[in-house]
């Protein structure tokens, strides 16, 4: 068993420090240190995306980092969208347009789209699907999430105007 | 490698902790970018695009939106897949591999960088710092892969470049193969084949047909050894077709 080592992070604007192995994987990081558990751990070789979170603001699968190369890093996680108040236009867009079923994949691709309006970067419907192509979904097919996604982007893009 | 626990290294460096190495910069006739930058930071250079089109093609056709936030250039060239798209790149390219070590730094050329599949020849002491390519911004350039699923390992990519010149004849033409040998090669007898002609629908399935002449492709999970074989000369006519096609429009 190897030290343990100090890692001082941010997630969801909160300042978290724990001990932890260096062989720590930042998803189990994230889901065993920090209890966050809506980082979903899936195929743990960065095939199917449930484990998305922002790094620095950037979508990355959180099973292929250790956890202490988050030290000094912001990570946002599913946890930021929930709130007491309304649902996030995120959650709204993918409940409207029935864009999960069973919810495991859900977390990451939430994470994606996220990264994707916070990046301003104009995606037509098959560069969507591009993006979105790092998630596998196993119940719903995909239809409904790029719908919801786009909604969620396009709406975005509303509010951005009318501000 | 060791999510898969294909490694078990007793430790690790972190060299994101370096500064200076995640650049794109250009010097002269020659782009150089530094080991730590990212696929996406490639994606969406504009001197990238402007002056290496084939890595701005290729790059684009790596994993996904996520690995390619995460994953660098050095990464991908020291991994040294036999099929990927980096290591291709820089073969086809010409590129010259710079790494630094405790008896100072060296240039190795691509073609030798590349060793044996998963191996190069870089000592292990040394570090990848960056990778010099020639200023391709006056070539035309394609890139083709075949995939078992979007985003999956390579099992074949083929990656080309020339110069049309004003009458319609190419030049300079470099083909190279990914997933066809245990490392990425440079088929200079294809490139032979294709000088001074127009790439034409005759001359490209002439030259597709040399894609097999010395090669035993391996079999393996991505696909049989008979399978790549008949995939070769379908993809490198795929790719010659559309840089026929590129060539043209200018």
């Amino acid at each position: 068993m190897s030290e343990e080592i100090r890692v001082s992070v941010t997630v969801n604007g909160r300042a978290y420090e724990r001990l932890v192995e260096p062989r720590r994987s930042l998803a189990d990081f994230l889901r065993h240190d920090l209890l966050l558990h809506g980082t979903h751990v899936g195929c743990e070789m960065g095939a199917c995306g449930a484990c998305t979170v922002l790094f620095d603001g950037q979508a990355i699968k959180s099973c292929l980092m250790l956890a202490v190369q988050a030290q000094g890093h912001e990570i946002i996680t599913v946890e930021s969208l929930a709130g007491r108040g309304p649902l996030h236009a995120l959650q709204r867009a993918f409940r409207d347009c029935h864009a999960l079923q069973c919810g495991f994949c859900t977390p990451g691709f939430l994470m994606v789209a996220l990264a994707l309006e916070r990046s301003h970067r104009k995606v037509d419907q098959e560069a969507l699907k591009e993006e979105l192509a790092g998630n596998i979904c196993r119940c719903t097919g995909y239809r409904g999430i790029v719908n919801a996604v786009s909604r969620f982007l396009e709406e975005s893009d509303e509010r951005s105007a009318d501000a | 490698m060791l999510n898969m626990r294909v490694l078990y290294p007793p430790a690790l460096v972190d060299l994101n902790h370096i500064p200076g190495l995640e650049s794109i910069r250009r010097d002269g006739d020659t782009i150089k970018i530094g080991a730590l930058t990212r696929y996406t930071a490639l994606e969406y250079s504009p001197v990238v695009q402007r002056h290496l089109p084939l890595v701005a093609d290729a790059v684009r056709r790596v994993a996904d939106r996520q690995v390619r936030n995460r994953g660098t250039l050095g990464g991908s060239l020291c991994h040294a897949d036999p099929a990927a798209q980096m290591p291709l790149c820089a073969v086809t390219l010409g590129a010259q591999i710079q790494v630094v070590g405790p008896r100072g730094q060296r240039l190795i050329a691509a073609e030798e960088f590349f060793v044996d599949a998963y191996t190069t020849a870089i000592d292990p002491l040394e570090v990848l710092v960056e990778v010099d390519y020639p200023d391709c911004g006056g070539r035309a350039c394609a890139f083709v892969q075949h995939v078992r699923r979007h985003g999956d390992f390579v099992t074949l990519s083929v990656a080309a470049t020339g110069v049309r010149l004003h009458d319609g004849r190419w030049t300079g033409l470099r083909i190279g193969l990914g997933g066809l040998a245990n490392r990425p090669i440079l088929c200079a007898h294809i490139g032979e084949h294709l000088e001074g002609t127009r790439l034409d629908a005759t001359t490209i399935r002439e030259a597709a047909n040399l894609a097999t002449v010395g090669i035993n492709p391996h079999t393996d999970v991505r696909g049989s050894a008979e399978y790549r074989t008949h995939l070769a000369p379908i993809y490198v006519e795929r790719v010659l077709s559309m840089l026929s096609e590129r060539g043209e429009r200018g």
